[in-house]
């Protein structure tokens, strides 16, 4: 995988805890999990954008500002983001290492 | 929801009876592998171990009196999975009371979930695992058909 893609994985999977931990915190804390890390995963979260190419981090950041999800799984060939069909194409050798976008939406496509 | 639309999310192959392993790091990457072998649908254990050690810097997921819940969403699932595992040395989980944690229940889901079904689960588990008869019961269950059949008061 595109190790850039890698950090912007697990990016967006940290930063959806972050703010499941504030929305769903009431419930979280009732079923008795401590949320005090709140504050170190938010710096982990920074570290992380950190290590991500502006160009790449920027784009993301806009996505996730126009969808929720900049990055979403291709799954049965379709972007789940807006079940646009993914070119057999994308998935070959070559494009391995390269950060694929569809060419419906523009979110960064992830195969699990 | 109830114990047995839980138990729906897992399988016999994500059930592990005894992990090797006796500290945190050690079982999360057996429990990871698990999940990955078990599942079939999931295939990147790197992302779904980094968001289970994500979610235990948030704070331990070792709640319950020798039980813990690592729990979260990733991109790395398609659908909600849960595994079981158990382990009879223990393991030092870093848990909230201190004491080693025996049972374990992980709770994958994907970043979106109809009806969060993921949060209900795991609502589900958290309040079934307050029994401590329970707890000894599922301790000595014999397989996974054993296991399940605690969970649901059979």
């Amino acid at each position: 995988m595109h190790p850039q893609l890698q950090k912007l994985v697990a990016l967006q999977d940290i930063e959806q805890m972050i703010a499941e931990a504030q929305e769903q915190g009431e419930a979280l804390s009732g079923m008795g999990f401590d949320l005090g890390g709140l504050e170190a995963l938010k710096e982990k979260a920074a570290q992380l954008a950190g290590e991500i190419e502006n160009r790449h981090l920027g784009y993301y950041r806009r996505l996730t500002g126009r969808f929720g999800h900049a990055v979403v799984p291709v799954v049965g060939n379709l972007c789940t983001g807006c079940f646009a069909n993914i070119p057999a194409s994308f998935v070959s050798a070559t494009n391995e290492n390269k950060l694929q976008k569809c060419e419906n939406c523009g979110r960064i496509l992830y195969w699990p | 929801m109830d114990i047995v639309e839980v138990l729906q999310h897992t399988s016999p192959e994500l059930f592990l009876p005894d992990p090797e392993a006796d500290d945190k790091p050690g079982v999360l990457a057996e429990l990871v592998a698990k999940l990955v072998a078990g599942s079939k649908t999931m295939s990147r254990p790197d992302a779904v171990l980094q968001m289970l050690e994500s979610r235990e810097a948030l704070g331990s997921t070792a709640v319950g009196p020798g039980v813990a819940f690592p729990h979260g969403r990733t991109l790395a699932v398609q659908k909600l999975t849960v595994l079981c595992a158990r382990s009879r040395k223990g393991v030092d989980f870093d848990a909230v009371d201190g004491q080693p944690t025996h049972l374990f229940f992980v709770l994958i889901a994907p970043p979106q979930d109809s009806g969060h079904k993921y949060i209900k689960s795991l609502a589900v588990l958290t309040d079934k695992l307050q029994d401590a008869d329970l707890r000894d019961r599922l301790m000595a269950a014999d397989d996974y058909a054993a296991f399940c059949a605690v969970l649901k008061g059979e």
